[in-house]
């Protein structure tokens, strides 16, 4: 039976069947991952470009990025302290639904997007100590509406820049220091652990 | 054209294997057998239980277990001092090399064994090499609230800082190493070295009986290097030249 | 047909099918939809995602132990010991670990509730005000006399309140049980300490200042007084000195987990614990050629070889420690106490440790610290004071009863029939957070906040050597609709109106808790401070207030030699072939078969999880064709369980032993329908000193031709055939 499966499939027709239901696969295999990439639909369509272009710093929201793990997000009291005091939180139908939310004393249910996996553990803190600007991996925001991520975030992703502010290069050992040279290396060694990330 | 694919390579540096880094001893005299280690380990590692008729077939999911044995025949009969039975994180672990995926690999950076749960396949290899059978494999998704509906309160429990591990996933202690990492985060923000006592493990944090100690074993000055110096120490199953960190020190009548 | 498909086909198909599940399953990270909900407004002193830590008090058992709960983003996630907490410096035991599976307990009771019909499930959901209109007109509108308390061991803030309320209004004071303080034959402990020094409290055992020490039964590892403290202070003992590792030798009939710890572990009839303790007071005092003092003239040392079973050599070995060791120190407890002559056992030991002159010494006995409020030790309530209070009951004296922090249905053995007297208690109030027997069985329920979830302080019984108070906050916000009891009864007093009104002027708990701590202001301690919000607010930062000076009362220790004391066989009921040793589960205590993960460590000596089971010695098993998982009928005169059995190979071959703590038959998924309660064997008689002697039993094992196989971590061959329940 299966063989007759394979016969037909070996006549022209079969062969425009086989290419078009790989075709289909393929286009609904892209589809599918586009629909993975393409940041999520949110409560509020937060304006970042707008909140950056007044000149409010990153971590003026995402505190937690300079202390620890998470940068949080903003609790509503502090969208509400600046809120309260413009007119047009009361006028405009984008801000209904955090009037909305202040006045029933309803958390807004944000859908988090630049985010790893389950199984890594992130933390913020020293990345922002090493100097990195957030825009260094969250693009730029102040371009940006409702923030997307600017690369996939994914493992060889971190591992390349990991590696490469560890290399021993004229960047990272201009002087050609056996000290920094070591120093590097055991970085190197650590940064490049699984047990950095994986607990 | 040569790809190079960044493989673990398994070195032989002796230096680096006498000197460890992670250690642990565990004073088995002292041990009360009282098991506060055993639910603390759970409690900060999302451990599941696993219910009556699993635990019976051998499918605890305890990271740490208290060992005892019966020894002689009513009325001379005696019990072997409790030995909580952990991960030894072997510097030649046998779980390491029979890993197909490299999921149980070895952390160069803090010299303990890893499991990294995103590449296990469940094959199990590494439990049936482990000697001292601290592996654990998840035999269903015990942490699966759809299918565990008692689960849905009890998961507001589940520690942020360690990955909740699915079916077909092997694990094991890992020293507490998301506490070794928060500490050593906060002592690099505060700019100094991590101090000696300052990384501890759930099980040496609960021990009522302050049994167990853990520290740098390669910092002679540490409290567990000086823990470890004294007749009374072994390794356990020593002769198979797995170099463990854990070392136990005899209960019962030894000096 | 499939020798058709050749390789190359197969792997066309391959890839067809790998195409098509990447697409299905697709690429992103699995947790993409979930959606994060933040503070609405955060407390000051928290960070975005880093952990809060609050310090309270562990409510798990009585001893009062501090606690530092890490919570993250209003979850409370780990419980760590309290470093600075004086009763176990920064040390929990898995009790107080699992903790966080009660607040978390899928089963705990959501809302206020009354029941439709008593023992029945669920029950109409009411709202508060309605709650504490019913508990203000059972405060109003019985006769005083008629109002009931019935609260738990734990001498706390709510107790201090019921106190004070029940005076007031002119109620019978407020009873405490626990199931622990009877297993602890605590009275007796009490009573022997007030006829042997004449003076009322606790006596405290400093095990960590002696160098050896004998224990007649204590089970002080497991449960008893204060475990965590006296493991650290065993650790201390053990190797803690220089030069010199301390000794313990355990009298008792089944080996314990305390047992297990010793050097020697002696084997010794049930009962004959109090003879013992003497005839080695005996050889002591003939070994050292001093005159036989009155205390041990009366003991016949072969006699006691005989009745014990404990040889000579056995015991002129122990004789002999005390000249070896500097610091000896005697400890009576547990099973031991709790037999028609546990008095006599306790007043033997205190006898011993008169011998050895340790009275007010380190390493030896004192009377545990008074606590910072500054009242007597209030001891719960012994075997004796409930049947009293069933009775009431059971005369129709009680019109109301309250019970809170206690499951009396379950924790009181069955034959004192407090079961069959809750019909003659017209209404009965429940304040119990989980779905316990008693709450069953109430009227109404109206649910306490969990320990965690509320305020409070609690008055150190003993475990420390200074007085503490202990400190409780609320480390997360109510889970559920619950209310806390001490602002139930405030509220209910302000409806009630009247006197009752006026002699409660407080808005709240804290407010009453602030009334009782005012007392504190000025004091030297831990901390001081000179007005009440300074002070609550340390007083919560800390975990609780307690001086930093030693507060251990030295007993007079005067004549005690002197006084003749009175060594009898225990007397057993029944006509069994078996001495009955029922002990508590060191791991589930009397409260923790609700918490799933209590239920999945193993016991630390068999190694069972999940169940119970009763130990037999295994030549007494195989002449009685007995296997492991055997499920037998233990029967006593006064009841019988079936229980599967586990040979246990350190046990009399003439006793048989069974765990505490399971058996209920509802408190929850966890632990309704589990295992057996050998409190359902145990008969009403009562010890001199009023407390329960439930270890007098005799009784019998019937084959039942069934098997029921134990979970057990240890190796076990052919593991099949276990069912869930």
């Amino acid at each position: 039976m299966i063989k007759k499966f394979f016969d037909a499939l070996n006549q022209p027709l079969g062969r425009i069947g086989v290419l078009i239901t790989l075709l289909v696969v393929f286009s609904a295999a892209v589809w599918g991952i586009a629909q993975t990439q393409k940041p999520p639909e949110q409560p509020i369509q937060f304006p970042h470009n707008l909140h950056v272009g007044v000149g409010i710093q990153c971590l003026y929201c995402h505190s937690g990025a300079l202390r620890g793990a998470s940068p949080g997000l903003p609790t509503e009291t502090k969208c509400w302290g600046c809120h309260q005091q413009m007119a047009i939180t009361n006028t405009s139908p984008l801000l209904k639904p955090l009037v909305q939310a202040v006045e029933n004393n309803q958390p807004i249910n944000w859908i988090p997007v630049a985010q790893v996996p389950d199984f890594v553990r992130f933390v913020h803190r020293p990345h922002i100590a090493a100097g990195l600007n957030c825009e260094v991996c969250h693009g730029n925001v102040s371009q940006m509406t409702v923030y997307q991520n600017p690369q996939v975030l994914n493992m060889g992703w971190c591992l390349a820049c990991h590696r490469a502010k560890t290399e021993d290069n004229i960047q990272n050992n201009p002087g050609r220091d056996p000290a920094i040279t070591a120093a590097l290396a055991t970085k190197r060694t650590k940064l490049t652990d699984c047990s950095l990330c994986h607990y | 054209m040569a790809t190079d694919l960044q493989l673990p390579v398994f070195t032989n540096n002796s230096e680096n294997e006498l000197a460890g880094r992670w250690g642990m001893v565990i004073d088995q005299d002292i041990c009360t057998g009282c098991q506060a280690c055993v639910a603390a380990c759970a409690m900060e590692n999302n451990i599941p239980f696993v219910g009556e008729a699993d635990a019976g077939y051998g499918r605890t999911m305890h990271w740490i277990r208290i060992e005892r044995f019966w020894q002689g025949t009513f009325p001379e009969v005696k019990m072997t001092p409790y030995q909580p039975v952990l991960c030894q994180q072997c510097h030649k672990a046998p779980c390491e090399p029979v890993c197909p995926v490299f999921a149980s690999v070895h952390s160069v950076s803090e010299d303990i064994n890893l499991q990294v749960y995103n590449r296990c396949v469940g094959t199990r290899y590494c439990a049936n090499n482990c000697p001292y059978q601290v592996r654990v494999f998840n035999w269903r998704d015990y942490t699966d609230a759809r299918q565990r509906p008692e689960l849905v309160t009890l998961q507001n429990q589940l520690n942020p800082d360690v990955t909740v591990r699915r079916r077909g996933v092997m694990e094991k202690c890992t020293f507490c190493i998301q506490r070794i990492r928060h500490v050593e985060d906060t002592a690099q923000s505060e700019g100094r070295d991590v101090r000696d006592g300052e990384v501890v493990p759930a099980c040496a944090q609960a021990c009522p009986a302050d049994a167990i100690v853990f520290g740098r074993v390669d910092d002679p000055t540490s409290k567990v290097s000086k823990a470890a110096i004294t007749s009374r120490g072994s390794h356990m199953l020593e002769e198979l030249g797995t170099l463990p960190r854990v070392t136990y020190l005899a209960g019962g009548s030894a000096q | 047909m499939s020798q058709q498909i050749s390789r190359r086909d197969f792997l066309k198909l391959a890839g067809v099918g790998a195409a098509t599940t990447a697409v299905l399953t697709g690429c992103g990270p699995a947790s993409r939809y979930v959606t994060r909900a933040p503070y609405i407004k955060m407390p000051e002193y928290t960070y975005n995602g880093l952990s809060t830590f609050y310090a309270t008090t562990c409510r798990e058992c009585s001893a009062g132990c501090g606690l530092v709960i890490r919570t993250m983003q209003g979850r409370a996630i780990k419980v760590e010991g309290n470093p600075d907490h004086p009763v176990n410096l920064g040390k929990t035991c898995a009790r107080g670990q699992a903790t966080l599976h009660g607040l978390y307990n899928p089963d705990r009771i959501t809302d206020p509730i009354q029941r439709v019909a008593r023992g029945s499930e669920g029950g109409t959901k009411m709202d508060w005000d309605a709650a504490i209109g019913i508990v203000a007109d059972a405060l109003s509108k019985n006769k005083p006399d008629e109002i009931a308390f019935l609260v738990g061991m734990a001498p706390d803030h709510l107790f201090d309140l019921v106190a004070d309320l029940a005076k007031t209004i002119g109620a019978p004071a407020p009873v405490r049980y626990g199931a622990l303080g009877m297993f602890e034959a605590r009275t007796t402990l009490v009573k022997a300490a007030e006829e042997t020094f004449g003076q009322t409290g606790l006596p405290f055992f400093d095990i960590g200042g002696a160098d050896l020490v004998i224990s007649f039964g204590a089970n002080f590892l497991e449960t008893w007084l204060s475990p965590v403290a006296q493991t650290r202070e065993f650790s201390k003992m053990r190797r803690g000195q220089k030069n010199k590792r301390g000794y313990l030798v355990q009298f008792e009939s089944r080996m314990s987990q305390t047992g297990a710890k010793a050097d020697e572990w002696i084997p010794i009839t049930p009962g004959t614990e109090a003879m013992v303790a003497l005839a080695i007071g005996r050889l002591i005092v003939e070994a050292r050629g001093l005159a036989l003092p009155p205390a041990f003239a009366n003991v016949d040392v072969n006699g006691v070889v005989e009745a014990s079973g404990v040889t000579l050599d056995a015991l002129n070995r122990v004789a002999g420690l005390f000249s070896l060791y500097d610091r000896p120190l005697v400890i009576p407890g547990g099973g031991a106490l709790g037999l028609s002559n546990g008095l006599q056992t306790a007043e033997a030991a205190l006898a011993l440790n008169a011998l050895a002159g340790n009275f007010g010494k380190d390493g030896g006995v004192f009377i545990s610290p008074t606590n910072p409020l500054a009242d007597q030790y209030h001891r719960p309530a012994s075997g004796r004071e409930m049947q009293d209070f069933i009775q009431r009951m059971v005369d129709g004296k009680i019109k109301v009863l309250f019970v809170h922090g206690v499951n009396p249905l379950f924790e009181l053995p069955k034959k004192l029939g407090f079961g069959g007297a809750t019909k003659y208690v017209p209404q009965i109030i429940s304040f119990a957070t989980f779905p316990d027997e008693t709450a069953m069985e109430a009227d109404y329920v109206f649910p306490d906040h969990h320990g965690l979830e509320s305020w409070g302080y609690q008055k150190i019984a003993t475990g420390s050597a200074s007085s503490v108070l202990s400190g409780a906050q609320p480390v997360i916000v109510p889970f559920f609709n619950t209310k806390s009891t001490v602002d139930v009864l405030l509220a209910a007093a302000q409806k009630a109106g009247g006197a009752l009104a006026s002699a409660f002027p407080f808005k709240d708990e804290v407010e009453f808790m602030d009334s009782k701590l005012a007392s504190l202001l000025n004091v030297d301690g831990f901390f001081s401070a000179p007005e009440i919000n300074t002070f609550a607010a340390y007083f919560q930062q800390y975990g609780g207030w307690w001086k930093t000076t030693d507060n251990r009362i030295a007993p007079s220790s005067a004549d005690v030699l002197n006084r003749s004391f009175k060594a009898d066989a225990a007397q057993f009921d029944g006509q069994g072939d078996f001495f009955f040793v029922p002990f508590v589960s060191p791991i589930l205590g009397e409260a923790g078969a609700n918490k799933p993960w209590l239920q999945e460590v193993p016991d630390p000596t068999t190694t069972i999880m999940w169940n119970t089971w009763v130990e037999i010695n295994p030549a007494t098993a195989d002449k009685l064709g007995i296997e492991d998982n055997d499920v037998v009928r233990v029967v006593s005169d006064y009841g019988e369980v079936e229980v599967s059995v586990y040979k246990y190979p350190a046990i009399r071959p003439d006793t048989i032993a069974m765990p505490f703590g399971q058996g209920h038959t509802a408190y929850g998924q966890f632990a309704q329908g589990r295992g057996a309660n050998p409190a359902d064997l145990f008969g009403p008689s009562v010890n001199e000193a009023g407390d329960l002697a439930f270890g007098s039993l005799k009784v019998r094992i019937e084959k039942t031709n069934k098997k029921r196989q134990l979970s057990r971590l240890e190796g076990v061959l052919g593991v099949y055939g276990f069912d869930s329940k």
